[in-house]
């Protein structure tokens, strides 16, 4: 018989930190890492020879970049891996840390993503395409955009308002790429990229670090950690893509069976979510996802934005932390940066964006080939 | 009429020379289990995971509808200078696919006809023309 995550021992969130993400910069990502994994031990009050294993999420930096980082806090012996997914690979790296003390064979785990901004290699299938190289993420998405104007009849100025909205999110977030809050008149007429999308509706790929901590019970009572400011992590899953039918959005249908099964594992609707941090690495996929995770009927998502639902304050405030419009994708920390927003929010530390009351999270990341990742966190 | 030669002769043939260029066909395949897809493959299908002879070519017709299309306004890469056009088609024979619009082509928006024909992109170094897939507006 299998087990979800949920039926294994609990696990809960216990530190998490960031170094900013940024602009690429001269910074080592020995440094940006760091920053990240000592912070989230300061949080968490314990020191690094507690922590018995590491999932390192990382991308772009290449082979075995986990160690050289590591090193520098002691070299305790502990096992390390690296975690490899995409744009999913920290949500990855999270869920595997996860899964190892939830399964009882290390008390205290650590997950932190760290990249820097180098070139993409994608491997060579040995199949032709006829464009590909012509289809950047962000002309996929721009498609994606004209296919739901047309089919929802949605203005793209109104698709525009999610980069507002997750644009005064990351003005109040000082690990966020862009900490400026935009017009929408900003926001449309900058420079622009592929079909209605402009440069502020489009993700910055920068640097930056992101790391977490997840302990057990028995660790939490052994190590000291105050338990009234652990994250439960109740549900745990991945996905990848199946054949859908022709013409069917892939992103939105693996983003709808992943997220209904993340629901189940918690007992929980989607009229139960407090918060969403999702993959809104183009305006659309904000709509996109909040419509295949149920918070509304498809191409309802328009409306909710435009009445306010999904501020901080709102009925269930999408993107806190800015997103990856605003906080940024640097690649590899994204999916853990996301699980430490919700963290903050709710032990109702996240300050001037605190979304009152939270009490239910949602993660979600999708990343090219096409994967998906959900994690579900209540306090 | 002068020689030319097909710049991804994988993916699709001439089906027939007209007053405006050459119309195509797609080189795709059909799984045993009755999955179509674009191209061609033997290493599996996508839907069944059957292999090697279950798998067989299968002409497909250039011919589909519009479902999204988007203008490039940036593109890093200098060999495909922007603006160019991306269009998402629903072919008639099942599978979906992404490809370029024809220059010169009238806006297209979705759920118009649209028709996949070979243009001329360039000269070979022997100096045959090289023809591309580029989709237009259907005649
Ligand atoms: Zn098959």
């Amino acid at each position: 018989m299998t087990r979800s995550l949920n039926a294994l021992r609990p696990v809960y969130v216990v530190g998490i930190g960031w170094h900013r993400y940024q602009n690429p910069s001269e910074t080592p990502y020995v440094e940006l890492g760091l920053t990240a994994i000592r912070a989230a031990l300061a949080d968490a009050r314990i020191e690094w020879p507690t922590v018995e294993s590491t999932y390192v999420a990382t991308a772009l930096l290449g082979m075995a970049s986990g160690r050289p980082m590591l090193r520098h806090l002691g070299a305790t012996g502990a096992p390390l891996m690296h975690v490899e997914n995409a744009s999913a690979s920290g949500s990855t790296a999270f869920r595997h840390a996860c899964i190892e003390v939830a399964s009882g064979i290390s008390d205290v785990a650590l997950a932190v993503g760290v990249d820097k901004r180098n070139p993409v290699r994608r491997p060579d299938t040995g199949i032709g395409n006829l464009a590909e190289d012509a289809i950047v993420p962000f002309t996929h998405f721009a498609l994606l955009t004209n296919e739901y104007a047309v089919r929802h009849n949605a203005s793209t100025d109104d698709i525009a308002l999610v980069a507002v909205k997750n644009h005064r999110n990351g003005a109040k977030n000082p690990h966020a790429q862009r900490q400026q809050e935009r017009t929408l008149d900003e926001v449309l007429g900058g420079k622009r990229v592929s079909g209605s999308l402009t440069s502020l509706q489009c993700t910055p790929i920068g640097e930056g670090a992101a790391a977490v901590i997840v302990a057990s019970e028995d660790g939490i009572r052994r190590l000291g950690i105050d338990a009234g400011r652990a994250i439960r992590t109740t549900a745990s899953v991945g996905r990848s893509e199946r054949v859908y039918p022709p013409g069917a959005g892939f992103d939105a249908a693996l983003t709808k069976e992943t997220a209904e099964l993340a629901l189940a594992q918690a007992k929980l609707a989607p009229k139960d979510l407090d918060i969403i941090e999702l993959h809104d690495a183009f305006t659309v996929e904000e709509l996109h996802y909040i419509e295949s995770i149920g918070l509304c009927p498809e191409g309802h998502g328009v409306r909710m934005l435009k009445d306010g639902a999904l501020d901080i304050g709102g009925q269930c405030a999408i993107n806190p932390s800015g997103g990856l419009i605003a906080m940024g994708h640097p690649i590899g920390p994204t999916g853990i940066g996301q699980i430490g927003e919700i963290v903050m929010q709710l032990r109702g530390e996240a300050g001037p964006r605190q979304h009152r009351g939270a009490r239910i999270g949602l993660a979600h990341m999708v990343g090219v080939g096409a994967v998906c990742y959900v994690h579900i966190l209540q306090r | 009429m002068q020689p030319n030669k097909l710049l991804k002769p994988a993916l699709y043939s001439v089906e027939a020379h007209d007053g405006s260029g050459a119309t195509a066909r797609l080189k795709g395949g059909r799984c045993r289990c009755g999955y179509v897809f674009f191209p061609m493959q033997t290493y599996g299908c996508e839907r069944c995971g059957s292999h090697g002879g279950a798998l067989t070519p299968c002409e497909l017709s250039a011919n589909g509808t519009l479902l999204a299309e988007a203008t490039v306004h940036l593109h890093a890469d200098k060999n495909r200078p922007a603006p160019f056009t991306i269009v998402k088609v629903a072919l008639d024979d099942g599978p979906v696919i992404r490809t370029l619009l024809a220059d010169g082509s009238a806006a297209v928006a979705p759920g118009q006809r649209v028709t996949g024909r070979l243009a001329a992109v360039g000269q070979s170094e022997s100096g045959e023309t090289v023809l591309d897939l580029r989709f237009s507006i259907a005649s």
